[in-house]
This record gives structure tokens, C-alpha cells and sequence, in this order.
């Protein structure tokens, strides 16, 4: 079995709304091992996002920690990258210029950036568009580019957060196959919230369920499907009987999660 | 590849054998269309050149006032006048702006202030500009200022406070140092906005030429105005106008260039 890449141990965050104390995230203990793709779902307000923000280290943890082979992360450094779910790019650079924005702030050599740019964009299929402008490509080039930026830095370990949930449902299924051919090439580790089940089970090895408010770990599933998996994998039994075992641990969080803000709207109608 | 698709829309027109965009085209008619109205309108239905001077008159004291070099010392002196205060006027303007977005307390401080001078009629002030500082060029310069300064304060101030979070947040997660999130995130995406202001800034500063001379002056383009006006010489009156309404237009088409130039991605959701 592969070394522990990534851990977190009792990480917490409570967040201080309106002078009333909101816990998103409760004592959340994960090892993540190196190169192993772990999806995150769980009902809306889960605290997903949370979760990837604390590990990036944009916020600070109310408890706990987090490990990146062992050692203590406290603010965003170049061991991970962050995928974000609106592609972020820059208007005013070139696809090129947005992909090296990584190494370009640790101030690496000009002509070494501009070509770890140029392979990366191949890597990621969108090869001759390093002088286009983002508002040029498709929704779903743009967010090639995104995780182009996001592998220029050389961080071992990719945190994406719904990358794809922007994308209609075709651009979605190419560019879930295309993630796992990227991370397949690259050996990536990462951390993949989605809130769609079945892209969950296609590219995990592993899916944690987190409850609803306040964030914690409710269940794990390994996904035992052979790789490289192909988009008829999703039809077969075995991924259905995966997507099926989710949805009932997820059901009753959902329609908790649902309750809490029926009851929190009812609050603000009183 | 707009250049291409200006192309392939051309080739559709009947103009196709001169090489000029349809946009300029239809420019092209509606100033003709304009000009021939107002050629009828002012020889045929108002008659009498006191009122409203043909064009054919207006190009022919042109002439007459290059001839005799008044127009050009007057265009000149204007043109300095304008170059200072607007110039003046945006530098201090972002510069302003960017202490003011960065300093919240200061800011909040002063809004209300320049919220209240943005609306005030500076040049209803004019006249005691003049008796301040005299009749001279500095009086006219003060007053351009003023009108511009504004507008560029108040757009630098919205373009380095409405920073889209979602970029900082990138910046921050790639490891940005808080100066590189100004100098690669903050500043560059708030140029659109100071442009804007450098745009809006320029119809309201060359009012503030015309306006400022008009109260006392020995040269310019207001001041020829007011003088030909007061000796029933409205041929001269248009001249002026006219030579402040092209350099109204050059000076707004000269900002769009630089905008198009620093902000191309701006291009698709702005007019034409």
C-alpha cells in the first residue's frame, strides 16, 4: 500500500454569523494515500468547500490540522493546487500567460514558465490556444485551462471543487475522462467535491460522505471498479450498485439538510 | 480574427470595392444626411444667416479666420489649457484613487465630499476663479481640473475595490504575496474602470474649456465663441463649436483605442 500523502487530524471550523456561532466542519480525520483520487459528497451547505479551503490553507482551522507528508500546513504553498469551480482566469492574459501564473509568482525563470505552460496545455488538450484570450474558449476549454494553472505549479496534491458543475452534461463526461488521462499521466493525489453521485464513483477510488451541517465524516465507500475505466463503466451493475449505496447515505442528510432550511426560513418569516 | 470577420461582413455590402468597415460607412451617411438638412434648414426654411449659418458659410469663415491666424492662436490656447487641467486631472485623479482604495478610513471620510463636488456645477464657480486667480491661463486650468477630477477619482476607487473575490482567492492559492495580488491581480483588473473615467471625464472637462472662457479670458475657443456671438458673427460662433465637438469625438475615439488596446476582453459587451 502507498505512504499517507495527505491527513487531517480533528480539523474543525466554526464560523462567527450575525454574533450566533456556526459550526461548518467537526472533527474531520482523513488520510489520504499518495496518488489516490477521493471524491467528496454530501448535501448542499456540507461544508465541502470548507473542507478544500482548510486543507489549501486560505482559512485557518477553528481546531485540528492538516498534513502534507507530515508536516503542518498553515498558509498556500506550492505542495497543493486548488482548482476552483468558477475558472478564475485571468481576462487580461493569454491562456499561456494564465497557465504560468503559478510558477510566475514564485518567480521562476521567464522562458521556463512560459514552457511548462506550453507542454501543459498540451497535456490537457487544448494545444495551439496558448496566445487566445479566456474569453475566446467554450466553458469547458476554459476550465481545461483552469486545471492546466492548477498542475504548472507542481503540487502533488489537486483540490478541485465542482470543476465541472458549470459544464453541460456531454462537456462534463469528456472532461471527467480527460481528468482521470491527466491524472493517470501525472500521478496526481486529489480531492475531488462534487454533488453529482455518479461523477463521484466514476473517478474516485474512494467516495467520503459527509453529513449536513456541521461537516462530518458519515461514511466512506471504496470503489472497486478496474482502471482505466471507460464511460460505459457507468451502466454496468457494479457502478450502479456504488451510485445506489451513496445515494441512501446521503438521502437522509439531504432531506435534513432540506428540513434545516425549511426551518431556518420559517424562522425568518417569524 | 475580427479583422476577418469585418471582412467577410463587407464582402456582403454593395461597397465592397472600397476597403473601409460598414460601421464607417453608416457614419459616413448619417453626417451627410445631417449635413444636407442642416444646408436646407439654414438657406431655405430659417434664411437669415444671423440666426443659423449655413455650413457652406461656416467653411468659408473657417477659411477667413485661418487666414487671419486667430483660429489657430485660439485652438492653440485651448489646446493648453485642456492639456493641463485634464492631464493634471488624471494624474492626481488615480493617484488619488488608489490612496483613497486602499485607505478605508480616508475613503469613507471623504466620499460624501467628493460625492458633493461631483455633483456641483464647478463652473457656475467660474467667475470667482477668475478673481482668484486671474484672467489668465491658471484660472482655466483650475476650473478643467475640477470637472474632470472626479469622475477618474470616483471610477479608480470602484475599479481596485470591486476586484472579482474569486481572482484574489486564485492569486492567493498560487501563493501570491500581498503586493503581487495588487501588482498581477488588482491593478490590472481595475483598468477597464479607470479608462472609463478618463473617458467620461473628457466630455465634462472640454465643457469646462468653453465654460471657463466664456467668464474672461484674452484667448481661446470659448472665448471666440462669446466674442463672435456678441458681434452677431454666428458663422464664427459654429466654427468653434464645431472644432469642439471633432475634438470631443477624436478625444473619446482615442480613449476607446486604449481601451481596446489594455482591456481586448472588454470588447464584446461594450458599444460599438
Amino acid at each position: 500500500m502507498k505512504p499517507v500523502k495527505l491527513s487531517t487530524r480533528g480539523l474543525g471550523k466554526s464560523f462567527n454569523k450575525h454574533g450566533r456561532e456556526l459550526t461548518a466542519l467537526r472533527d474531520l480525520t482523513i488520510d489520504v494515500r499518495d496518488g489516490e483520487f477521493v471524491g467528496i459528497v454530501g448535501a448542499s451547505g456540507c461544508g465541502k468547500t470548507t473542507f478544500l479551503r482548510l486543507i489549501d490553507g486560505l482559512v485557518q482551522p477553528t481546531s485540528g490540522h492538516v498534513e502534507i507528508d507530515g508536516r503542518t500546513v498553515s498558509k498556500p504553498g506550492p505542495e497543493i493546487a486548488f482548482v476552483f469551480q468558477n475558472d478564475g482566469l485571468l481576462p487580461w492574459r493569454t491562456v499561456q500567460r494564465n497557465t504560468s501564473f503559478g510558477p510566475e509568482l514564485q518567480r521562476r525563470e521567464k522562458p521556463a514558465y512560459l514552457r511548462i505552460a506550453h507542454d501543459t496545455l498540451r497535456l490537457v488538450g487544448l494545444g495551439g490556444f496558448d496566445d487566445h484570450y479566456p474569453h475566446e474558449l467554450s466553458g469547458g476549454m476554459r476550465q481545461r485551462v483552469n486545471i492546466a494553472r492548477a498542475l504548472t505549479v507542481g503540487a502533488d496534491v489537486l483540490l478541485m471543487d465542482e470543476p465541472f458543475a458549470a459544464l453541460d452534461s456531454q462537456t462534463r463526461e469528456i472532461m471527467q475522462g480527460e481528468l482521470m488521462r491527466i491524472c493517470r499521466e501525472t500521478r496526481k493525489t486529489v480531492l475531488f467535491v462534487t454533488h453529482q453521485i455518479d461523477e463521484a464513483v466514476y473517478l474516485s477510488d474512494r467516495v467520503l460522505i459527509f453529513t449536513a451541517r456541521p461537516g462530518r465524516l458519515k461514511e466512506e465507500v471504496i470503489v472497486d471498479l478496474p482502471r482505466p475505466r471507460e464511460l460505459s463503466v457507468k451502466r454496468t451493475p457494479e457502478f450502479v450498485r456504488y451510485t445506489d449505496r451513496i445515494w441512501r447515505a446521503i438521502e437522509e442528510e439531504v432531506r435534513e439538510s432540506i428540513g434545516l432550511e425549511v426551518q431556518s426560513l420559517a424562522r425568518v418569516r417569524h | 480574427m475580427i479583422r476577418a470577420m469585418a471582412g467577410a461582413k463587407l464582402a456582403a455590402k454593395p461597397f465592397k470595392w472600397i476597403p473601409l468597415p460598414p460601421g464607417l460607412w453608416r457614419a459616413a451617411a448619417s453626417f451627410l444626411f445631417a449635413a444636407i438638412v442642416w444646408e436646407i434648414t439654414a438657406r431655405y426654411i430659417v434664411g437669415n444667416p444671423l440666426f443659423l449659418s449655413s455650413l457652406s458659410d461656416i467653411a468659408a469663415r473657417t477659411v477667413t479666420l485661418w487666414h487671419d491666424g486667430d483660429l489657430q492662436t485660439n485652438i492653440w490656447v485651448s489646446f493648453v489649457e485642456f492639456a493641463w487641467g485634464y492631464g493634471s486631472a488624471a494624474v492626481v485623479g488615480i493617484l488619488a484613487g488608489i490612496v483613497l482604495a486602499e485607505w478605508r478610513t480616508l475613503r469613507q471620510f471623504s466620499d460624501p465630499l467628493i460625492s458633493m463636488l461631483y455633483a456641483t456645477p464647478i463652473i457656475a464657480l467660474g467667475p470667482l476663479f477668475i478673481l482668484w486667480l486671474g484672467i489668465g491661463v491658471i484660472s482655466k486650468i483650475a476650473i478643467i481640473f475640477l470637472t474632470a477630477v472626479f469622475p477618474i477619482i470616483i471610477n479608480t476607487v470602484a475599479g481596485l475595490t470591486t476586484t472579482d473575490r474569486t481572482l484574489i482567492e486564485v492569486a492567493r492559492s498560487l501563493g501570491a504575496t500581498p503586493k503581487q495580488i495588487y501588482t498581477k491581480v488588482r491593478l490590472p483588473s481595475s483598468l477597464p474602470f479607470i479608462i472609463a473615467g478618463l473617458r467620461l471625464s473628457v466630455a465634462r472637462a472640454l465643457v469646462g474649456v468653453v465654460i471657463a472662457e466664456l467668464f474672461g479670458a484674452r484667448a481661446g475657443l470659448g472665448f471666440m465663441i462669446v466674442n463672435s456671438a456678441q458681434s452677431f458673427d454666428t458663422a464664427a460662433v459654429f466654427v468653434g463649436v464645431l472644432i469642439l465637438a471633432v475634438a470631443g469625438v477624436v478625444s473619446v475615439e482615442l480613449l476607446k483605442l486604449l481601451e481596446a488596446k489594455l482591456a481586448p476582453w472588454r470588447g464584446n459587451d461594450q458599444e460599438g
